[in-house]
């Protein structure tokens, strides 16, 4: 649990793994006219880089040295030769525009639908997968590796595809213009190439520190600014400034070990650039004075090697990109293949006139299978009937909620509604049969309206008809803009009370058969206080309801109170009867059971 | 985000802190490294000349080649000067960049020491006023922008001037006009490359904002998970993130276009500049002007100028962003606390009983005009307060001002007699334990979470607070007791175990002074009198404050205040305000339900 963090960096995904890359081909099937495109485009683009030292060696030779002709006819060489020149450059200009174009669009669009189906994929993971991980490293692996894996279509497979062909095709042309001159250099090719794959896994290894390091320095930073009043009142501030100083120090140090690394490695390639054209002209001029090479043939040779190295300088710097790419893609399609623990019902099951009949049979349940905080619960609500849970914090009864929404299955007994198992329907159909109205809600940057009919498709007057007939028209006229009011980030604020009725209004759009509420434990306002009440009261009337209660009021108007203590049903019964019974129930309510004013 | 973004480019366009007051943040790092950094523009400016060298040696064995005046050993002499050189860049070029580049991470670890140390001094309102993520923008964004400015940007400015300088030297020592006309197209370059990198920069800003706004929509969702799933939002949910995405693609095929342009147009005038070289260079050759040898190496000089007229755009944004940063950060680091910060010494004995004494104390949040406290007169000596009222009538305010995080004007607050504006924060501070409505915990173990303020505290202290707190149970449960490590990486605590762990907190401190703002809103009633009813014995002689709406706890205060908007509306004793105080006898109706509960009612 605890070295959740920095582990997945120390994995390494090989190159060479062909069920990855079959598996990132596949997302990008339906962009093959767009790749096709990309590598007609990358033949040209290195055909014309060969060509253009080639016409220059031609003009050379053919034009400039050939004193044998006239000078018109030089000229006129000459001038072919630079007019083909300039036509080859602006060819070259428009295919690469053309080039990275295509490739970001094909890239772009592949990373939406991974991010895309990734995103599905987890909102359609059950909720023991997700308190097992963080949610700031399952956020990074829908931005920050998918961004990853872009890198990669964009930049990398076009510089591979381009620099790789482009160093075959010099090859090809100094075998093609002198075999032994070219063998010569054809040795700097795997001098290069350890190099650069040396030097790449030492540059992964680094990187993995800095960032680390870095980690550790911002996810510090930002602890320290969200709680800088209470470390300022505990008189903390110059240890805080010793921690961030240290950390700041350690990612110095890694720093510079980085600018030692890569200043050591650098100037390597250029050093066999230089190393190579000493060797050229050592080698190459000894031909021509044996007259086996033309001197354009040498002055060719020497540019051609300058273009030669840069390809090699490309690949090394792209290696450790596909690393990390490849990285990246193995942890997104490993979350891609984690299957939710809860067991989708297949058929979508008709359950046509819903009674309403809820039933919980011995159920046991632990979030750790050998700690078990349900020990057999059982109880019934008929058609209709409102039940309240009663208990201290702990005793289970949120418990017994995530329960009958299947955010996890028991391990023991059953969950009936209308005498068929919960666990053989739809997740979707059983959670629209269920409206839960819970303490917190999730806000939408929008409009109240929307953020009450979300994908409904109720209309305004229904949703009018429902906040009238329930009351709550009081809370909506309170806003500046009534339904029109924007709430969330930047929006209007709105109380613990306030959010309860807005989950209330969004459950009631969508007429659920079961009502579930989970009783605000935080203070409310009296205002709220009163609207939900009515609302309550109306609502609940006629439809099997649940309510975790901690108010009286709410109480007292259900028909049956189940007592709960440690996971166990401790008593039941009505209010009256209850709390002449004198026992948890009476204690409880004694001990005062709300909190708010 | 948005709003951060538009403040951004705001300051872009109009920079008005001149750099004269901006270097007084990067000078002292010059300064003090100055050595390094002349050792290393020293190292980067021979690379430089050693490189423009190679190919004059190139030119000689070309030349000498063609007039066939050449022997093999001299060939082989010529290589090995060109090898040597070689071998002296490969030193030269990792002294550079380990003191230039070394030189600008150290001194971006200067100005991040130095902004963590200003913000750790500032007040509460600062930081109403500015994320969380806004200020690690600083640290990040900013920081990296200064960094690469002062490395690579002086590195990549030296260098072109030099390179350029050089190349242009020579091959106008080749041939003027020749050399005029191979450039002709090089400064193109550079004003097509500044104007494409600026607008790259603005539409990069765009597609990094719409990340973080992805981002931020992917946490949300998935924090929130059981609520996604409860009210079956999920494909609704999908839908809002493939719009996002959608866009994302959008903006990031705009910067495409750009940066499609840029690099192939690097490439096109460098192949201009050397189409002109091939045709006019040429007909000089054919009529004998230039040798062969001159040609060759002015081609080698205009390959070495590419780089520099890129080099030259792409430095005027570093430097123009490093500033824009530069001065943001100056603003972080000048802004003023404004809470009054004496350095006086106060002797212990000058401090009668520590107490607050309030008088007409109105406060308002500089984000709204209204007050939010208006005209408070109160006596908070030794002794347990209650305070009471609904949401928003200024409970918590009231807290945060009793510990200062808010400034006030003289003569509104007295601790202990004295002034507050006249007492040091630290001093005042140290006089104070609190325990806010939100507790905030860090990533630390428990048993030094709950030492936050007695670092040096022992261990069984801190179980005898924790055990006060009624945590202790709780911690023991936990694999590792006290040594767990709780917080974002750590084992999740219950908002009940929070709120308890930071009364502990306060606890340990054993302050003269408590004050605790609905610290236990999420723990049960019953935990709640049971630690109360424990500590009662605990707090004789000690000023304590709490914020309440239970009335149970309440009545075991010696004084409570009921705050109605901003302003007193009555205070006493429990009985006193239950036979006088009609929200007080609403607030005990409903909670205390006389025919269960005769006990408490007439305590």
């Amino acid at each position: 649990m605890m070295d959740f963090g920095y582990s997945e960096e120390g994995r390494q995904a090989s190159l060479g793994d062909l069920q990855l890359w079959r598996r990132i081909l596949g997302f990008s099937a339906p962009y093959k006219v767009g790749l096709i495109v990309a590598v007609v485009i990358s033949l040209f683009i290195t055909w014309a880089t060969l060509t253009l030292p080639y016409l220059v060696q031609t003009a050379i030779d053919g034009s400039i040295t050939a004193s044998q002709l006239p000078n018109v006819e030089r000229l006129a060489g000459l001038t072919g030769n630079a007019l083909l020149y300039g036509a080859i450059i602006v060819g070259v200009f428009f295919a690469t525009f053309c080039q990275i174009l295509v490739l970001e669009w094909v890239g772009q669009w592949v990373m939406h639908g991974l991010r895309q189906s990734l995103f599905n994929h987890l909102l359609s993971l059950d909720l023991p997968f997700f308190n097992t991980r963080r949610t700031g490293q399952l956020v990074t692996r829908l931005t920050n590796d998918i961004q990853n894996m872009n890198e990669m279509f964009t930049s990398v497979i076009v510089t591979l595809f381009n620099e790789f062909l482009r160093l075959m095709g010099i090859l090809v042309l100094l075998f093609w213009m002198n075999p032994r001159l070219a063998a010569l250099m054809a040795i700097f090719v795997p001098i290069a190439l350890l190099i650069t794959i040396f030097f790449a896994q030492l540059a992964r290894e680094c990187f993995r520190t800095i960032r680390s390091q870095l980690a550790k320095l911002n996810s510090f930073l930002s602890e320290t600014l969200s709680g800088i009043g209470i470390l300022q009142l505990f008189g903390r501030q110059e240890a805080t400034r010793h921690i961030f100083e240290d950390l700041s120090a350690g990612y110095l140090q890694r720093t510079l070990s980085q600018i030692r690394l890569f200043g050591t490695f650098m100037p390597l390639t250029e050093f066999l650039s230089s190393a190579a054209v000493a060797l050229i002209l050592w080698y190459g001029g000894g031909e021509v004075l044996q007259k086996r090479l033309t001197l354009g043939e040498l002055v060719a040779f020497i540019s051609y090697m300058r273009l030669f190295f840069q390809p090699l300088r490309e690949l090394s710097q792209k290696y450790s990109v596909v690393q990390s790419a490849m990285a990246s893609a193995e942890r997104i399609f490993q979350l891609l293949d984690t299957k939710s623990t809860i067991a989708q019902s297949q058929t979508p099951g008709t359950m046509p006139d819903i009674q309403g009949h809820l039933e919980f049979r011995h159920l046991r349940f632990g979030y750790e299978p050998d700690n078990p905080v349900l020990h057999d619960i059982s109880f019934t609500l008929r058609p209709g009937q409102t039940v309240a849970l009663v208990g201290t914090t702990g005793s289970g009864k949120t418990t017994l909620v995530n329960l009958l929404l299947r955010f996890y299955d028991p391990q023991e007994g059953r969950i009936l509604i209308d005498g068929r198992d919960i666990a053989t329907l739809q997740l979707k159909k059983l959670r629209t049969l269920v409206g839960v109205i819970l303490q917190d809600v999730f806000i939408l940057q929008d409009t109240l309206l929307a953020n009450i009919v979300m994908d409904t498709g109720c209309g305004r007057e229904q949703v009018e008809a429902i906040l009238t007939r329930t009351s709550m028209d009081r809370f909506v006229r309170k806003l500046p803009h009534g339904l029109d009011t924007p709430i969330g980030d930047g929006g209007t604020e709105l109380s613990t009370g306030e959010k309860q009725l807005l989950s209330f209004a969004r459950v009631l759009c969508r007429n659920p058969a079961i009502l579930v509420l989970d009783e605000a434990t935080a203070a409310i306002d009296t205002e709220s206080e009163n609207i939900l009440e009515q609302a309550i009261a109306d609502s609940f009337h006629g439809r099997t309801s649940l309510v975790i209660a901690h108010r009286l009021s709410t109480i007292r108007r259900a028909d049956h109170i189940i007592v709960m203590a440690h996971g166990r049903i401790v008593e039941q019964g009505s209010h009256e009867e209850l709390l002449n019974r004198g026992g948890h129930y009476a204690l409880l309510v004694a001990m005062d059971l709300q909190n708010g004013n | 985000m948005k709003t951060n973004t538009s403040r951004t480019d705001s300051q872009e366009t109009t920079r008005r802190i001149p750099f004269a007051q901006l270097r007084h943040l990067i000078l002292p790092s010059f300064r003090h490294h100055r050595l390094r950094i002349l050792g290393g523009l020293a190292a980067l400016i021979l690379v430089d000349f050693l490189q423009l060298i190679i190919p004059r040696f190139i030119k000689q064995g070309v030349d000498a080649l063609e007039a066939l005046t050449v022997t093999p050993s001299g060939l082989l002499r010529l290589a090995g000067i060109i090898v040597f050189i070689a071998v002296l860049v490969v030193f030269l070029r990792f002294a550079w960049r380990y003191l230039i580049i070394g030189f600008s991470r150290l001194l971006e670890q200067r100005v991040r020491n130095q902004i963590f140390t200003h913000i750790l001094k500032l007040d509460a309102q600062f930081f109403e006023k500015r994320t969380t993520g806004d200020l690690m923008a600083h640290f990040s964004n900013d920081l990296a922008a200064v960094q690469m400015a002062c490395g690579m940007g002086v590195v990549a400015a030296v260098d072109a001037l030099v390179m350029s300088l050089a190349a242009i030297g020579f091959m106008i020592a080749i041939h003027p006009l020749l050399t005029l006309l191979a450039l002709l197209p090089m400064p193109f370059l550079a004003v097509a490359t500044r104007i494409l990198s600026s607008k790259l920069h603005k539409r990069f800003a765009t597609v990094q904002e719409e990340f973080s706004e992805l981002t931020e929509f992917s946490r949300s969702n998935l924090i929130s998970i059981g609520l996604i799933k409860a009210y079956t939002m999920e494909d609704f949910q999908a839908g809002r993130f493939d719009r996002l995405g959608k866009r994302y693609v959008r903006s990031n095929l705009r910067v495409a276009f750009i940066q499609g342009l840029i690099t192939p147009l690097a490439t096109l005038v460098g192949s201009t500049g050397m189409l002109m070289v091939l045709y006019f260079g040429g007909s000089l050759v054919i009529e004998k002007t230039i040798t062969l040898g001159d040609f060759v190496a002015f081609i080698t000089y205009l390959y070495m100028l590419i780089w520099p007229m890129m080099a030259i755009g792409w430095v005027a944004n570093l430097v123009q962003r490093g500033l824009t940063s530069l001065d943001r950060i100056y603003g972080l680091v000048t802004s003023r606390s404004a809470l009054p910060d004496p350095v006086t010494e106060i002797a212990p004995e000058q401090l009668a009983q520590p107490g607050f004494q309030l008088s007409h104390l109105t406060f308002g949040y500089p984000s709204s005009s209204n007050p939010v406290l208006s005209d408070l007169t109160l006596n908070l000596g030794p002794g347990m307060h209650g305070v009471t009222g609904r949401t928003g009538s200024g409970k918590s305010t009231l807290c945060r001002l009793l510990v200062r995080l808010y400034p006030l004007a003289d003569g509104m607050l007295h601790f202990g007699g004295l002034e507050v504006n006249h007492l040091p924060l630290a001093f005042l501070r140290s006089h104070i334990g609190y325990v806010s409505q939100e507790p905030v915990l860090f990533s630390d173990t428990i048993a030094a979470n709950i030492a936050l303020g007695l670092p040096d505290a022992k261990r069984e202290d801190v179980i005898k607070a924790a055990a006060n707190a009624a945590i202790h149970e709780d911690i023991l449960a936990l694999k590792n007791g006290y040594d767990t490590l709780i917080g974002e990486r750590g084992v999740k605590l219950s908002g009940g175990q929070r709120q308890r762990l930071a009364l502990a907190r306060a606890l340990l401190c054993d302050r003269p002074v408590l004050i605790i703002d609905d610290g236990l809103s999420a723990v049960d009633v019953a935990t709640e009198h049971e630690v109360f009813a424990g500590l009662k014995r605990h707090f004789q002689g000690k000023t304590v404050v709490i914020v309440s709406n239970r009335i149970k706890l309440l009545s075991m205060t010696d004084h409570i205040i009921i705050l109605a908007d901003g302003a007193v509306q009555s205070e006493g004793n429990h009985e006193h305000l239950l036979a006088t105080n009609s929200l007080y006898q609403s607030m005990f109706a409903k909670q205390m339900q006389q025919d269960t509960h005769p006990a408490v009612a007439l305590p």
